[in-house]
């Protein structure tokens, strides 16, 4: 008797001893690709800012951060105070509208749904255009300020937090909830249990918005706020100086790493963790979600509305309409495709990133997310410039003389973010289906394959689709690394944008939103269509 | 229970995939093979072209169309926030893939030539050019141009109430009402730059210190401004004659003056077009370049809504520009400007406060 217990035990050491070894080989290729499309044009930007005019190792480029005067330390200032301003403007709309589509039982579900991310498709640019079109004169002192910024900028980003949200709580249990309402308020409930629950996607989504803030110029600059990405941005295009745009974008960083510390300290691994279940308890259909459904609407006639309203009066005085969009065809075509192959190659990468996140077991893993943040938060034309250095050489031409350029240029900006996001809702499910899984003699294939893909599939497709938006609507990297020829719709809009009537450039930016809601719809009505039937 | 994740093994691999990235041949060294690759039966080009797409697209059709030669094209814009073509040129300089560089304008342009992207070609095409337009060391030659102009709302200004000259933006009269694109970029750096080497620092350190003093709006970009002054937002602004052009052709109640066209000049910001040096297909690439100096590009852009000023005589003046003969323009060394830009941004970054 005591043998045969002795030889199982032996077994089952040397199954995990294997699946350690597969998923070890998995993680490895992830963790690789990450590194080679993601670190390494930062890192060769780096080292190129470790290098002087002579071609020596020298320290010149951070000379001049030692000289960071008055003037630099405000911009910094500006860009931090812009950065938290918006991340926590867009979380405080974001959360409780987040929780309302995910508990709430109201009518034109779907419709709010797909109405409440449209923002996040409106170029920040052209939103901010039509706020200032519609306010600008009303009350200048408000809109021209860092205030007026923080706003817009809230604004337009808080879909992240709000899909953060309700893919956190539809893979979370609803019966902690129904358990605490037994004795505690719903309010309590919320506070005690809810938050808790979607804290470490929030917190995700919450830095997401942060970086995106930090890293916006257009907005600021066309409200007259000065902000320090323009520092890095002069640095390259008025003194064409690669080293010091680089070393410039350190400061920035730095504050992107502080927010990620603090964040990540805040958060810690004291995350609740429940089973996946269908069921809603703190079911918002009545009292204070008429408040937030009254709230829902005045935020959805703010941010999709007007702008469109703008977009269109502007769009209708067009000379001819047909030709604008005929001749955008084939960029139209190119950006679904690239956008939809990028996502899917991100998330792919991302996936078994975040899940390594999620389930690593050392009290260190918080670092990775700090690692993801700051990756994505280096400015997309320091990682263009990278991408050029790395790619643009013998036996890469196949890749770098065509488009399959941009895709990298894709890999290389959003697998940090995507595997941010997956890394949060993975540490959601409970490990212990897993080890109930293994113990049972499942290799670790199949456990990924129908426990760990299954229970993360809403936050998949969510990731997806913030993914394929924010490629849609990449320019500062495909800019640089473009092939010659017909390129994406952005960069069309872009480099026709100067010489073009705002009426054109208006029914350009609404041809665009329009495209990138179309796959929008598609899977926000597939998914209410498959959890109907289900 | 968690499974630990093997770091050691994670960073060790990691740490071998950067070696062999750092050891792997440095950009440009195989820049032989390709250079040397035999003829395509199918001739091609590759231009960048920094020219607004909707302007240089029509010209570069054209000449794809009459010669059969594949015209590859990278477009770029301005505006602020493009960090411009230069960059990708710089960047690419060691395997270049461009093999000409098309120009808006000057200062970009000099900046490639001090870090060695051109290589030096005088196009026989150029010899309807004023000498001034063409670099003596044949890195660049100047064709068709634009100018910096004074942009007002005819609801608001009448035309001789208008600011003639760049200085009377100073004037308390214009005070909130002057709008002017970030001067560290586009042809606005080009323009603060020519006035530093034209002036010398210390009357156009006082200019801008008035300009600030008088609340001059800094906005993105040109057509920012336009847009401004056309909606009346401001009622005067700085702009490029194209950028003008554009509310135009569109009715908008704008007009432009030509500023200090007795006094101090009118800066013109001639197209610039270069050969990359090492470029992949050279004799294409020179090709296409005397075809852009033609006296018939030239035409066309002048009769487009481009509104450029043909630099030779003989070509006829787009609607609504003066002919470039019949004003001074400000007497440029454009190298000297150029060379001014770096200086000149971080002045006034602390001047205008940006």
């Amino acid at each position: 008797m005591e043998s045969v217990l002795k030889n199982s035990e032996l077994r089952r050491s040397a199954i995990i001893r294997w699946r350690l070894t597969f998923r070890g080989v998995i993680f490895l290729a992830a963790a690789v690709v990450f590194f080679c499309f993601s670190v390494l044009p930062v890192g060769y930007m780096l080292a190129l800012s470790l290098i002087d005019e002579r071609g020596d190792f020298g320290l010149e480029n951070y000379r001049t951060l030692l000289a960071f005067d008055s003037r630099q330390r405000g911009l910094l200032l500006n860009s931090a105070a812009l950065g938290f301003g918006a991340a926590s403007l867009s979380t405080v709309i974001g959360v409780p509208l987040g929780l309302l589509l995910a508990r709430g039982e109201f009518a034109f579900k779907r419709f709010w749904r797909f109405g409440l991310v449209v923002p996040l498709v409106i170029p920040p640019y052209i939103f901010a255009l039509s706020w200032i079109l519609l306010l600008g004169g009303l009350v200048p002192g408000f809109v021209y300020s860092v205030f007026g910024t923080v706003a817009i900028l809230g604004l337009c980003f808080y879909p992240l937090p709000m899909l953060a949200t309700e893919a956190a709580l539809r893979s979370v249990d609803g019966r902690m909830e129904e358990a605490a309402l037994l004795a505690a308020p719903p309010f309590r409930v919320f506070w005690r249990i809810t938050l808790p629950l979607v804290a470490p996607v929030v917190s995700a989504a919450f830095l997401i918005v942060f970086v995106l803030s930090v890293a916006e110029f257009g907005v600021p600059g066309l409200l007259r706020v000065r902000v320090y990405t323009t520092e890095v941005f002069t640095a390259f295009a008025a003194l064409y100086d690669f080293g010091a745009a680089t070393a410039l974008a350190v400061p920035a960083s730095l504050v992107t790493l502080a927010a990620a510390v603090f964040v990540a300290k805040i958060i810690g691994e004291k995350t609740l963790v429940g089973r996946r279940q269908s069921s809603s308890a703190l079911n918002m259909t009545s009292g204070g979600s008429r408040l937030v459904l009254l709230a829902a609407g005045m935020i959805f006639v703010a941010t999709c509305l007007l702008p469109a309203v703008v977009l269109l009066s502007e769009a209708f005085r067009i000379r001819n309409l047909s030709s604008v969009v005929l001749e955008s065809g084939a960029a139209i075509a190119n950006s679904l495709l690239l956008s939809a192959i990028g996502a899917t190659l991100v998330i792919a990468v991302s996936v078994i990133l975040g899940y390594a996140r999620g389930r690593a077991g050392t009290n260190w893993n918080w670092l990775a997310d700090v690692v993801f943040v700051v990756i994505f938060a280096v400015p997309s034309t320091v990682v263009g410039v990278g991408i050029i250095g790395l790619w643009n050489r013998g036996g890469l031409e196949m890749v770098y003389t065509s488009q399959a350029i941009i895709v990298v240029g894709y890999l290389a900006r959003f697998t940090p973010v995507a595997a941010l996001i997956l890394g949060g809702i993975v540490r959601q499910i409970p490990y212990s289906i897993e080890e109930a899984a293994a113990i049972s003699g499942a290799s670790w294939p199949r456990i990924f394959g129908r426990i760990v893909l299954p229970n993360v599939r809403n936050g998949i497709v969510g990731t997806w689709l913030i993914i394929f938006i924010f490629a849609f609507g990449e320019l500062g990297t495909t800019l640089l690394v473009a092939p010659p020829g017909e390129t994406t719709l952005p960069v069309r809009i872009y480099t026709i944008i100067a010489n073009t009537p705002p009426s054109e450039v208006a029914a350009l930016a609404l041809l665009q939103i329009s495209f990138v809601l179309l796959p929008l719809a598609f899977l926000i009505l597939w998914r209410s269509r498959e959890k109907r039937t289900a | 229970m968690k499974r630990i994740i093997e770091y050691r093994t994670l960073f060790w691999l990691l740490g071998v995939s950067l070696l062999s990235f750092a050891c792997g041949s440095p950009p440009g060294t195989e820049n032989t093979t390709l250079n040397n690759s035999a003829p395509k039966p199918n001739a091609e080009v590759t231009i960048y072209v920094s020219t607004d797409r909707v302007f240089s697209e029509p010209i570069l059709r054209d000449y794809e169309a009459s010669t059969g030669v594949r015209v590859n094209v990278v477009y770029d814009t301005e505006e602020t926030k493009s960090t411009g073509l230069a960059n990708k040129l710089l960047a690419e300089k060691n395997r270049p893939q461009a093999d000409v560089f098309w120009s808006n304008e000057p200062v970009r342009t000099l900046v490639l030539k001090k870090n060695g992207v051109l290589a030096a070609y005088r196009s026989p095409q150029a010899e309807g050019i004023p000498a001034n337009f063409k670099d003596p060391e044949g890195f660049w030659t100047g064709f068709s141009a634009r100018s910096r102009v004074i942009v007002y709302n005819t609801d608001l200004v009448k035309p001789d109430e208008a600011p003639k000259s760049i200085f009377d933006l100073t004037d308390p009269k214009w005070k909130g009402q002057v709008a002017i694109a970030d001067p560290r970029f586009g042809s606005t750096s080009f323009h603060v730059a020519a006035l530093y080497a034209e002036l010398g620092d210390e009357k156009a350190d006082d200019f801008f210190r008035k300009l600030k003093a008088n609340e001059v709006k800094i906005v993105p970009g040109n057509s920012v401004v336009r847009d401004m002054v056309a909606r009346g937002e401001v009622k005067v602004g700085l702009t490029d004659t194209d950028d003008v052009n554009v509310a135009l052709e569109d009715k908008q109640p704008v007009s432009m003056v030509f500023p200090d066209r007795d006094r101090l000049g009118v800066p013109i910001m001639p197209n610039m077009v270069s050969l990359i040096n090492n470029a992949p297909h050279p004799e294409e690439g020179k090709r296409l370049i005397d075809h852009l100096l033609s006296a018939e590009v030239e035409r066309k852009l002048a009769q487009s809504e481009a509104v450029q000023i043909p630099l030779r005589e003989g070509v006829e003046p787009p609607k609504n520009i003066p002919p470039l003969s019949s004003f001074k323009p400000m007497t440029l060394d454009y190298g000297k400007a150029a060379d001014r830009v770096e200086d000149v941004t971080r002045r006034l970054q602390d001047i205008l406060g940006l």
